[in-house]
């Protein structure tokens, strides 16, 4: 563990470093919204992946594999499909039009100042939604690693996420996310790698692929459970709770008392509720009938995070930093072969969690898979090692997510809330006012996350994605394809499908505690499919319904001519 | 540059900036065509992404297929996608530049 903390230390140490080096540069106030637009198209690329992985993709995916099963890998799929859709659709005109953040484009598109208002508001609720998981993320893996209790986590990494973005910027943060990429790729590639070479391929098939349950390794199993588990035996067996000899029929649920709880070598595993028992061929199969792995939730979930991510705020403002359009179809399509290398890999910790490490599933910690996998795989050393890279990769994940997270938080407040309507303010009122809501901006969602210890990280995740899909992503591909779009119906859209999803997940969130099933729990888990149609079809219904909009072709203009034609300077005739 | 094409080069943009009428319809044309040609490249992800859980659903045959000890389907969800991803944006990337060069050519030769 001491390997873990070294680790742990020197990439926040590094992190500090390159955002103190990168502060060199921040000098105006475009160089802390936007690095001056003048990051070339790799490191660019390089920097937004680094800030989407997060810790869902990082730790949630492989734990939500061992979890579920293979349909948790949509996810993955999904979370790379969304670059597409972005640069299909957006990236080059949404540059071209040269806005510095989201509720910019809304004003500047469509020319109202209360839809501007709305933007700064949806703007807030995705990213404070995104933020809290991150930051809980962080809690949990402290003590994962160091013992530390939850809240030290969330402290640490808050506080040094808000000092080196106050400072820096976005220019420092750039360079910042682009070394936190490489750290999250390589140490969840080499570690996998590397075990599946130690282990010469995956162990125990019949576990993961073929007809067998998770069971208890030869030598029996011991777990340490830290609170009372509510469990069900598949089969029966007997086993050892605080020192008593117990026995449970197959089906039987129990109540397993927090301390050491041993099982025989062979025994299946007591799974808690939540977790499916399945065989291997099962656990294997990507579409199910039920639950997660069902079609309905599959096509919701990818629809929300094909569409999600180009409504991620902290996201799109990062597309703000490339030149031109071109240039930002260019970090796109390098992004995508980015994410695509980073998510070969997730994949190989979920199936030999199952293999390896059936002690989580009782515990129900199976999102800590990516951390406790290489010491149980490959005790000694070289597991060490191997599990205190897997350890700096979660926190620079945390790190990088929440920083562009806040850089998008304070811009936001900073730039669009604090001070409008007055007389502009100076530069250096500007930056100043930046560096406070930076500082401070970080307060409201660390108390969230302090509370939020008993929320799944995916289902805080999820509700970014569903909220950005039935808000922005509307707003965007009517906005610019579409010269019919009026104010009110994008208004109409925006609060339309952002309370859908919201009250959608909410009740899921309600329901699911209740143990409900099916394919209506399924669309509250993940709304994405029925509210993002319904938002584009509020927004284009208002819109037909309200005055055509005069003077689009100068916005048209800004955002589809191609650039070399001396029409820059039109670019700011916007209403 | 020779002068010439410069003071063309400038009355095109002035037509565009005056949204004449036919400035204007250069650009619609522009902005249908790369309408067309994203719509293209979202039907070519949702051919090989959206048939996947179908195919899934409706062939169970394929979990028993089992390359290098791994089931087929699993193999699907797990690898094949993202390389197509980026082969697509990448030919998209060009498309869509080309016709921008496309349209320059044409404010050009105005």
């Amino acid at each position: 563990m001491t390997l873990a903390i070294i680790a742990v230390a020197a990439v926040t140490l590094a992190t500090v470093v390159i955002g103190a080096w990168g502060v060199r540069f921040a000098r105006t106030t475009s160089d802390l919204y936007v690095a001056s637009r003048a990051i070339s198209p790799w490191w660019n690329a390089a920097a937004v992946s680094g800030e989407y992985l997060s810790a869902a993709s990082f730790l949630g995916i492989a734990g939500l594999e061992m979890q579920i099963g293979v349909p948790a890998l949509w996810q993955a799929v999904g979370f790379a499909a969304g670059y597409l859709a972005l640069l299909l659709f957006v990236a080059a005109p949404l540059r071209r039009f040269g806005s510095y953040t989201l509720p910019d484009f809304a004003e500047g598109r469509l020319a109202s100042a209360s839809l501007r208002r709305l933007a700064v508001a949806a703007v807030l609720a995705i990213d404070g939604f995104y933020l809290v998981p991150q930051l809980k993320g962080a809690g949990i893996a402290f003590g994962e690693v160091m013992g530390a209790p939850y809240w030290a986590g969330i402290v640490v990494v808050g506080i040094v996420v808000s000092l080196y973005v106050a400072l820096g910027g976005m220019r420092g943060v750039s360079y910042v996310q682009a070394f936190q990429f490489w750290v999250k790729t390589v140490t969840i590639a080499l570690p996998a790698i590397v075990l599946l070479i130690y282990l010469g391929g995956i162990p125990n098939r019949p576990t993961v692929f073929g007809d067998e349950q998770p069971h208890a390794p030869p030598a029996g199993i011991v777990v340490e459970l830290h609170q009372p588990e509510l469990v069900r035996f598949p089969t029966a067996t007997r086993f050892d709770a605080g020192g008593r000899a117990e026995y449970a029929h197959a089906g039987e649920e129990v109540e397993l008392p927090s301390g050491r709880v041993a099982l025989p070598a062979g025994a299946d595993i007591p799974l808690p509720s939540g977790t499916p028992a399945q065989t291997g061929s099962e656990w294997a199969r990507p579409v199910t009938s039920r639950g997660e792995g069902s079609p309905l939730y599959i096509y919701s979930l990818l629809l929300a995070t094909f569409l999600g991510t180009m409504g991620l705020p902290h996201i799109l403002v990062r597309f703000y930093t490339n030149p031109d359009g071109p240039a930002a179809r260019r970090t796109t399509v390098r992004v995508l072969a980015l994410l695509s290398m980073f998510y070969l890999f997730p994949a190989v910790y979920g199936a030999l969690g199952r293999a390896l490490a059936p002690g989580l599933y009782m515990t129900g910690q199976t999102d800590t898979v990516v951390l406790t996998l290489p010491a149980i795989a490959w005790p000694g050393t070289g597991g060490n090692v191997l599990a205190a890279m897997t350890a700096a990769g979660a926190f620079a994940a945390f790190m990088s997510t929440s920083s562009g997270l806040l850089i998008s938080i304070a811009g936001t407040i900073s730039h669009d809330v604090w001070g409008r309507g007055l007389r502009p303010a100076s530069m250096t009122v500007r930056r100043r006012r930046f560096r406070i809501v930076a500082a401070l901006g970080m307060l409201g969602p660390a108390l969230l996350a302090l509370a939020a210890q008993n929320i799944d990280i995916s289902i805080m995740v999820g509700w970014a994605f569903a909220l950005a899909a039935s808000t922005f992503c509307p707003l965007f591909l009517l906005g610019i394809w579409w010269s019919r779009l009026t104010a009110q119906g994008a208004a109409a859209g925006i609060i339309v499908g952002g309370m859908l999803a919201i009250g959608a997940i909410l009740a899921g969130a309600l329901i699911d505690a209740q143990g409900a099933g099916g394919a209506v729990n399924a669309l509250l888990t993940q709304p994405a499919i029925v509210s993002v149609p319904v938002a584009f079809g509020a927004m284009i219904t208002v819109s037909l319904r309200t005055a055509r909009p005069k003077d689009v072709s100068a916005q048209m203009l800004a955002l589809h001519a191609p650039e070399g034609l001396g029409l820059e300077a039109l670019e700011r005739v916007r209403a | 540059m020779t002068p010439a094409s410069a003071s063309a080069r400038r009355t095109a943009r002035d037509e565009l900036a005056e949204d004449t009428a036919h400035g204007e319809l250069y650009l619609t044309q522009l902005r249908r065509a790369q309408l067309e040609l994203s719509l293209l490249g979202l039907l070519a992800f949702g051919g090989v992404v959206g048939s996947l859980p179908l195919l899934f659903a409706l062939v169970p045959a394929l979990a028993h297929v089992a390359p290098l000890g791994v089931p087929l389907a699993a193999w699907l969800v797990a690898a094949p996608a993202f390389p197509v991803f980026v082969v697509i944006g990448a030919v998209y990337e060009r498309r869509a530049n080309a016709l921008d060069q496309s349209f320059r050519d044409l404010i050009r030769e105005e």
